[in-house]
């Protein structure tokens, strides 16, 4: 399959720290969760990738363009829709005014086509029925997905989200899985997270990032399979383990080598996360 | 053809942005700037007879200070991390929000001027490139905080800097540099040839930063394969 997004030795430097180092991906349509501890360089790629800050070595394609040169970051951010981790919004707009705004910096001019393209979109994003309202007057939930319905503005084929789900409730969240599924069935989607659950549920593909660089590049099973055989259950934490903690039913889930002879437990997706930033040298007993 | 092309498309978005982007211009703040400045020019018209020259003179000063404060929020965008890529270029809205504040600026200088008695008032020519001058040099250093920093609404930082950059200036200049002179000051028309320096130096700064924020430490940064320094 062609892929959307080619992207080949991206690193950059924040003064004497190393955002990026060497990343390498390829990236093709559906949903694929970006994983990674704090400061492992999520937000940095996702800003590489959507243009908003060039990498210091490396080049990358989005759709085939370019974005080293004016033109084909022109033709790159036409692909585009990016919703930032915290995602700022003229507050006396109302719904429906702030789409249409950057709908408009989407060079979406003719007005009938523009108004039909966000009323649609805010439909999708289950806000049809308050984009009359001004955002100040939202709830969070709400003003997020008034952020996502910006970023699926002239539908664009290559979606970048950077924690889109973070401050919500259950419910908000669940709905939006539900949107963040929809959208990546016709499209690339990029979805930076600290939700493995997310992850479980949305992703056809997963990369790891720790420290820069990519720790982990597969499916959601084969980041699962990773802890096959090194989760097991004790009625005490074993010192021997990497990271243990005591479950609801009182007995301890512990993870790493497993001594002989003990209960072996089906592994998790963030068993196996865990165990790829260990192997990264990150702090899994912190998780 | 295309440039062309390109050159239709910037013109016909800038026509559909301009009311979108005449509401994200800060007003509240502009306004509270525009009160303050005719408020202190409209004060000495309590007391009896016309106000000593030099105050009328340091009055219209405050007052440009107080709409450059203002000014200092102009650059203020709240959606600006989410409209990074987007691809109407940032110069453009930049552009839009000068455009609108411009004519109301003139209007506001205007009234100032008119709130001064004419046996009190300075040379008017020169009194304006004053306030020109501390105008243009707020918004040089709001397209600069823009450019190299994150934060998507640093004018208060801003309206700061301004504020103890005029104090400081006012109290530390050398006197053969000294700004703030008086009309039958030997140094007045040297004076203002400072404040046009002045001018130009902030009308350099604000073309320098103004079209494309770029990261902090990227502008001296040579680029692999060209002009890739950009964002919005």
């Amino acid at each position: 399959m062609t892929p959307t997004v080619s992207a080949s030795g991206l690193s950059l430097r924040y003064g004497g720290t190393r955002a990026l180092d060497d990343v390498s991906l390829r990236l093709t349509r559906g949903v694929t969760g970006l994983l990674g501890p704090n400061g492992a360089g999520k937000t940095t790629l996702l800003r590489v990738l959507a243009t908003a800050v060039p990498p210091d070595r490396g080049a990358f394609t989005v759709l085939g363009h370019d974005p080293a040169t004016s033109r084909g970051r022109q033709d790159v951010r036409r692909s585009l829709g990016y919703l930032p981790q915290t995602p700022g919004f003229h507050p006396d707009f109302t719904a429906f005014e702030f789409v249409d705004y950057v709908a408009i910096l989407k060079e979406l001019t003719d007005r009938g086509a523009r108004h039909r393209e966000v009323r649609r979109v805010l439909e999708e994003v289950d806000l049809g029925d308050v984009r009359g309202r001004r955002i100040k007057r939202l709830s969070g939930g709400m003003r997020q997905r008034v952020a996502l319905a910006a970023a699926l503005v002239g539908d664009p084929g290559f979606l970048v989200l950077d924690e889109p789900t973070v401050g919500l409730d259950p419910e908000q969240r669940m709905r939006f899985r539900e949107l963040i599924a929809q959208a990546g069935e016709g499209r690339t989607v990029l979805l930076s997270t600290h939700q493995t659950e997310d992850v479980a549920m949305l992703c056809n593909r997963v990369v790891v990032l720790a420290g820069g660089q990519v720790r982990f590049d597969g499916t959601p099973a084969e980041l699962t399979a990773r802890a096959a055989g090194q989760v097991w259950s004790s009625t005490e934490r074993d010192p021997g383990a990497l990271a243990g903690w005591r479950t609801g039913t009182g007995s301890f889930r512990n993870l790493g080598d497993p001594p002989t002879g003990a209960d072996l437990l089906e592994p998790t997706l963030e068993d196996g996360y865990l165990l790829t930033l260990d192997g990264a040298g990150a702090e899994v007993a912190a998780a | 053809m295309k440039g062309v092309e390109g050159d239709r498309r910037v013109r016909g978005v800038s026509g559909a942005l301009v009311w979108s982007v005449g509401r994200t211009v800060p007003w509240r703040a502009l306004g509270a700037g525009a009160v303050v400045g005719l408020l202190l020019v409209w004060l000495p018209r309590l007391g009896d007879g016309p106000p000593d020259p030099w105050l009328a003179l340091n009055l219209l000063r405050g007052a440009a200070l107080a709409f450059a404060l203002g000014l200092a929020f102009l650059l203020d965008d709240p959606a600006r991390h989410l409209t990074v890529p987007v691809t109407t270029r940032r110069w453009v809205r930049t552009g839009l929000r000068v455009a609108w504040v411009a004519p109301v600026a003139v209007l506001w200088w205007t009234a100032v001027l008119a709130l001064i008695p004419e046996q009190a008032r300075p040379p008017v020519g020169a009194v304006t490139l004053e306030a020109g001058a501390t105008a243009a040099l707020a918004l040089a250093a709001a397209a600069t905080a823009v450019r190299l920093a994150d934060e998507p609404e640093p004018g208060p930082s801003v309206a700061a800097s301004v504020l103890t950059t005029a104090i400081l200036a006012g109290l530390l200049l050398p006197h053969r540099w000294s700004l703030f002179v008086s009309p039958d000051d030997p140094r007045w028309e040297a004076a203002h040839e400072r404040w046009a320096v002045v001018l130009a130096a902030a009308v350099l700064v604000w073309g320098v930063c103004g079209p494309e924020p770029l990261r902090r430490g990227h502008l001296l940064r040579r680029h692999p394969r060209g002009a890739v320094p950009g964002s919005p």
